[in-house]
């Protein structure tokens, strides 16, 4: 057990009157940053933190000390001790997490030193090389992450977890025309990144972006998402299955358990287990982390709850986060789906989404990195980037099929502290898919 | 500190050092959040260290961050920023340069009123208490929240070229939400809106007349379950301060970010429609507007001496009677336009790397009060508060919705609107642009959640702004 942590446990342990979590996480990435094919900046960054939450009746306060050492810990503590009494209550407080299942043990490896800076601008120089000879730079980032927490709690509770996600994501965008394609890669199991076919992928969609430059005008259009869209929008639409959501009355499917909503072979699971993807131990709180049915052939089976909505709500309790959604796969070949349209878009990834109204899971917008035209049962040219106001509700109600295989797609968060998580997701044939507006521009 | 962050640099003054900067950041924090008027969460860390060392070699930046300032991790970060910069230079076609900048040096202290990690806790937690028991749910309010962040960060800075600087600035983000449904549907109002931070400690909130506030909020959100939408395809809009800023933040303020001109945020922020050639002739606006980027008032939470890559704090016109004059710039981009450094590269803590953000980014003022604006408004909709924000990767096409519309007809506000969504392409809104309101209208509205780079990081920024009309504008999006 980390010293820190320890040390503060025991100091707690003098007070029988609190309940508490306590977590000490450390975090380190290695960063490399690329535009027009050559680095833009590399980083390396760690930090240590050790935050604890103190209960005392319905009464909490929390803290944080970052590189912790005993003096910090022991004035944060006093400073909390001090103040708890005078904290308002929350009537809603019931207990804290009490869920002490362990998960099965797994091997980690540190991707920061399995993979090293050699290794990554060897990557990218091969990569960048094959594109320039179709006048394309390459744009993106290349991360490994290694990141770890302990978390105790006075209910016995006593955890750790390590992560080490690495993520790829190469832009090749055309010098002139700056038309843009995206491949990526996301896992913690390097072993499952095949080059060849990585650079072969790329090199794919580069030829596909070398068509024409039309626009649009706004309408609804059969469209391809591709499986980067269909889990971005499953994840937007699982923000209304969160118990928060529905204790904030604003969730669309308050009062929809069981009810049919989709069609029958759309489903969507929560799923920390799955090898090609990034995997967890536990949710938030230190719950055991398992795969939980979201979307089961259409009906909606389960909000993803914790301790404190447990008991607020009355809500099954199961500790998922919907950080490893899993989009059931279809029966369509990828070819077949888009020979079966007539006119419509196909649509690699999303841009700057937004809610409207999150009850009704309105939404605005944009597509970007790759949107393209398709006349007659094949993609003939490129498309400007297009604004679409929908309903997610209504995208997934006007599914007509799914794909065959589903694909692993690595997501990063850009606000709080840096994460890659990842979904799996299949490409999806919609109907009626409401653009609103161009943008004029790629 | 001050001689703690000068040791460094003079470690890093070797040979192959073309350039190297050092920042060292402690930050206090404080956040509180009552749900439905019971506190829900309270939280602080005091004295969060942080480091970061930059060094430039062979024409390529490397960087190491950590929140350890110990001896030992002072040596490994010199190395690792140094190995990062070697390994980077592997991969790179044009070494990255700029001009030598003189030496100089910064020094700022700010005071707030009311120092939020000074005064009574109890007194703090009494007014907030109020606050939110003033609108807990009841009648068609189903939910609400009263929210605040203080922070407090004290920064220094050094580089090899011998500039220094030292600040310490005090940071608050006072919030409160109603929602309100009738069983089918939620509506939803904030007050002072998502632009509420200030270069303030505690007294913000008074400053921003919360307590006065809650019964508007109340009943315009339980208005909004029965109010229409707009119907018509295109209107007149007035937008309020509050939105306007963001408006200008995402339509202005990063699209003339000169890293998005290269490229340098295609693998997440996006780019931008701006290019070089359009410096000096493009018409972004009409002939009334004029925005410029201001580091030098303390007013703004963007205020610094001198910027984290060491050039001084500046004002500078980025649009000119409707011209786009100049960019936000680092000083390499600078470098590479032509331009002199806009004293734009700001690091939100220490052991991020610095990126080219917007400090104080402002509309300068026109004339006239915001009711003579909508009495010479024969038929409209004044639009504030904002709720949903969206722009293109290029920032070309944006969709915004705010909390309300109030309808006008004939110069008077008639009613309200819910939902009300305008949309349209940069150059072609601003210069639609007829009327912005005098300085009696214009104030700072401040954010701490710009988020940008990767790792990402959220800074703190301001902007000056006055109300405005615009002509003839989409409020039409069909669904």
């Amino acid at each position: 057990m980390n010293e820190q942590l320890k040390h503060l446990n025991s100091a707690l342990q003098q007070h029988p009157e609190l309940k508490y979590v306590l977590t000490f996480r450390e975090w380190q990435t290695d960063f490399l940053r690329f535009y027009q094919s050559q680095t833009n900046y590399n980083i390396s960054k760690d930090s240590s933190s050790l935050a604890a939450t103190l209960y005392k009746g319905k009464k909490s306060c929390s803290f944080t000390v970052d590189h912790p050492d005993n003096p910090k810990i022991e004035a944060a503590l006093k400073t909390a001790l001090d103040m708890i009494d005078a904290m308002p209550e929350d009537p809603d407080f019931v207990d804290i997490e009490d869920d002490l299942t362990l998960a099965r043990p797994r091997q980690i490896v540190n991707n920061i030193e399995a993979l090293g800076l050699n290794e990554k601008t060897r990557i990218l120089r091969e990569l960048a090389g094959r594109a320039a000879k179709y006048g394309f730079e390459l744009y993106g980032t290349f991360i490994c992450n290694y990141q770890s927490w302990q978390m105790l709690n006075s209910n016995g509770l006593d955890k750790t977890s390590t992560l080490s996600p690495i993520y790829l994501e190469v832009k090749a965008v055309h010098k002139d025309s700056q038309v843009t394609v995206l491949e990526t890669f996301g896992g913690d199991d390097f072993s499952y990144f095949k080059e060849a076919s990585f650079s072969d992928n790329l090199l794919t969609k580069i030829a596909l972006a070398q068509n024409p430059v039309v626009d649009v005008a706004p309408g609804e259009y059969e469209v391809i998402l591709a499986p980067r869209c269909v889990a971005e929008f499953a994840q937007y639409l699982s923000s209304g299955m969160r118990a928060a959501s529905v204790d904030s009355h604003n969730s669309f499917f308050e009062g929809k358990l069981n009810q049919q909503l989709f069609p029958t072979f759309f489903s969507i699971t929560d799923d920390p287990t799955d090898p090609q993807m990034i995997r967890r131990d536990y949710g938030d709180q230190g719950h055991i982390y398992r795969a939980l049915k979201l979307i089961e052939d259409g009906q909606f089976r389960a909000f993803m709850c914790g301790q404190y909505y447990h008991l607020k709500l009355g809500l099954p309790k199961n500790g998922n986060t919907g950080a490893c959604l899993k989009i059931k796969a279809g029966n369509a070949k990828l070819s077949d789906m888009i020979t079966s349209v007539k006119k419509g878009l196909y649509i690699s990834s999303l841009h700057y989404m937004n809610f409207i109204n999150a009850r009704e899971t309105s939404l605005t917008g944009l597509t970007r990195d790759g949107t393209f035209l398709i006349e007659d049962g094949k993609i003939t040219k490129v498309v400007n980037n297009l604004r679409f106001t929908e309903r997610i509700c209504r995208i997934f109600e006007n599914l007509i099929e799914l794909e065959d295989t589903a694909h692993t797609i690595p997501f990063s968060d850009n606000y709080g502290e840096f994460s890659v998580s990842s979904a799996r997701a299949p490409h999806a044939r919609v109907q009626g898919f409401n653009i609103s507006s161009s943008t004029r521009t790629i | 500190m001050k001689q703690k962050i000068k040791s460094i640099i003079d470690k890093l003054t070797a040979p192959d050092i073309s350039f190297a900067d050092v920042r060292i950041t402690s930050t206090d924090y404080e956040s509180i959040f009552f749900m439905n008027a019971n506190l829900r969460s309270y939280g602080n860390s005091k004295g969060s260290p942080a480091i970061g060392i930059r060094v430039l070699i062979d024409g390529c930046f490397g960087f190491a961050g950590s929140k350890d300032l110990s001896a030992a991790s002072i040596e490994r970060l010199i190395a690792k920023a140094r190995s990062n910069a070697i390994h980077g230079a592997l991969f790179q076609k044009e070494k990255l340069t700029f001009p030598a900048l003189p030496a100089s040096t910064g020094e700022y202290v700010h005071q707030p009123e009311i120092d939020p990690f000074a005064m009574p806790k109890a007194e703090k937690l009494e007014y907030l208490q109020r606050l939110a028991t003033s609108i807990k749910p009841a009648g068609k309010i189903v939910h609400s929240y009263v929210a605040t962040e203080f922070e407090r960060q004290e920064k220094y800075y050094a580089n090899s070229e011998g500039s220094y600087n030292h600040m310490i600035v005090t940071n608050t983000l006072p919030m409160m939400m109603v929602v309100a449904s009738d069983g089918k549907q939620t509506q939803s109002r904030t007050w002072p809106g998502h632009m509420s931070a200030g270069r303030a400690g505690f007294e913000l909130f008074y400053q921003q007349k919360f307590e006065e506030n809650t019964e508007t909020i109340i009943k315009e959100a339980t208005d909004l379950l029965v109010a229409d939408v707009i119907t018509e395809e295109k209107a007149d809009i007035i937008i309020g301060a509050g939105h306007l800023a963001l408006q200008l933040h995402e339509s202005v303020g990063h699209a003339t970010e000169a890293d998005r001109i290269f490229g340098q945020e295609i693998s997440y922020a996006g780019k931008t429609f701006v290019k070089p050639a359009m410096l000096g002739n493009f018409r972004y606006g009409s002939d009334i507007l004029n925005i410029y980027s201001d580091s030098t008032d303390p007013k703004g939470l963007g205020y610094s001496p001198m910027d984290d890559e060491g050039v001084p704090a500046r004002r500078v016109d980025i649009i000119k009677n409707g011209i786009l004059v100049d960019q936000q710039s680092s000083r390499h981009i600078a470098h590479k336009l032509g331009l002199a450094p806009s004293s734009n590269m700001k690091a939100s803590f220490a052991d991020d790397y610095p990126l080219v953000r917007m400090t104080n980014f402002c509309i300068a003022p026109g004339k006239g009060s915001l009711e003579e604006l909508i009495a010479s408004t024969e038929r409209g909709y004044f639009l504030d508060y904002t709720k949903t924000w969206s722009i293109d990767d290029n920032r070309n096409n944006f969709q915004f919705t705010t909390e309300i519309g109030y309808k006008i007809r004939d110069g008077k506000i008639v009613g309200i609107v819910k939902e009300p969504t305008y949309f349209g392409i940069t150059p072609e809104f601003w210069n639609a642009c007829d009327a912005i309101c005098g300085e009696e209208e214009w104030a700072y509205h401040s954010t701490f959640h710009c988020g940008k780079g990767e790792p990402g990081q959220v800074m703190r920024l301001s902007h000056g702004v006055a109300p405005a009309r615009f002509k003839n504008i989409n409020v039409s999006v069909k669904m």
